[in-house]
């Protein structure tokens, strides 16, 4: 029989010590505050288009080291997956919202598998390739009516090729 | 008068395997005038900054190589050597379809943060944490936050007193 649960109220200690009515910043931060710390970003944005830049070569690399061998399909996959998530997560971060996104379907795509098909290899290294095409030609935001359709095609690619082996 | 938060009264530890990721959550939260932040690149090293010296927020990635921020945060709710079982802990992730937002909300996340994210969104949780803390529950095997985040008014009919 499943107990009664036990409320806990909130503690207070960590409020108290820091919330009050005079010093430190608002609950809903003012436009400017933002701008503010949104420079911060801003100004890691060249230490994180190196670090992308630096995940795709490794991508690419582990591509060309492992995809004739089979066996060594799982170490590829891993690495392409992490590597992805990196690029996903921080590419919106830092305003290139297009890397988030081909990021984030490469890494849907090889999300659970074990083996890439010659076919599933191509469409990896497309999303590479788009990756440094984003970046080498420093396309923020979510890009244009081609952006939107290069989007669309792998969409379409990962749908056709996602199960087949 | 309005509420403020005293940034410099509060300390954190930023768990995450990238260090520029980690790095600019530091950044962020020294611009809101952090002065006590920690960092650890995996679980073993979180749990002893958090046994030696305590904090008062953590933030976590999901995705820590082999290991999961999860495993993080069900050490600090259920372990018998949890220093303190209440910490707020939010888990700012790349990793963020449903499955693991679920997993998270399961093992007692405070505050889940997707990324990409904005300085904005950060500082949303991070008021909700510190200034709007929420109660805690403990029932069969949950220990954590109370997961309802909103209370959704109800204009059926009254059927507790005729019930049973």
């Amino acid at each position: 029989m499943a107990k009664r649960a036990q409320i806990i109220p909130p503690r207070p200690d960590l409020k108290r010590k820091a919330v009050n009515f005079s010093k430190g910043f608002d609950l809903k931060l003012a436009p400017e505050v933002v701008e503010k710390l949104e420079k911060v970003v801003h100004k890691s944005q060249d230490k994180f288009t190196a670090d992308i830049a630096e995940r795709l070569t490794a991508m690419r690399r582990s591509i060309a080291q492992n995809a004739a061998d089979s066996s060594l399909h799982p170490y590829m996959i891993k690495a392409l997956s992490e590597a992805s998530r990196e690029i996903k997560g921080a590419g919106g971060t830092i305003g290139f919202d297009l890397l988030t996104y081909i990021g984030k379907s490469l890494n849907d795509f090889v999300e659970g598998m074990a083996e890439l098909s010659v076919r599933q290899l191509e469409v990896c290294t497309l999303h590479i390739d788009a990756m440094y095409v984003v970046l080498a030609n420093r396309i923020t935001g979510a890009g244009g009516e081609v952006e939107a359709e290069l989007l669309r095609a792998f969409d379409e690619a990962c749908a056709k090729f996602r199960d087949v082996s | 008068m309005p509420e403020k938060i005293d940034f410099s009264k509060v300390s954190f530890l930023i768990v995450d395997t990238n260090p520029l990721s980690a790095q600019l959550v530091r950044d962020i939260l020294g611009m809101l005038d952090v002065t006590a932040v920690r960092t650890a690149n995996n679980i073993e090293r979180a749990q002893n900054v958090l046994r030696r010296d305590g904090v008062d927020v953590v933030i976590t990635e999901h995705a820590l190589g082999d290991e999961s921020g999860v495993d993080l945060i069900d050490w600090i709710r259920n372990a018998a050597d949890s220093p303190d079982r209440m910490t707020p802990v939010i888990m700012l992730t790349a990793n963020s379809a449903q499955t693991y937002v679920m997993t998270a909300r399961d093992k007692g996340v405070s505050e889940f943060l997707a990324k990409p994210f904005t300085v904005e969104g950060l500082y949303r949780r991070l008021v909700s944490v510190i200034a709007r803390p929420r109660a805690f529950v403990n029932i069969d095997d949950y220990f954590g936050p109370d997961r309802r985040r909103r209370q959704v008014p109800y204009d059926g009919p009254e059927r507790r007193s005729t019930d049973g």
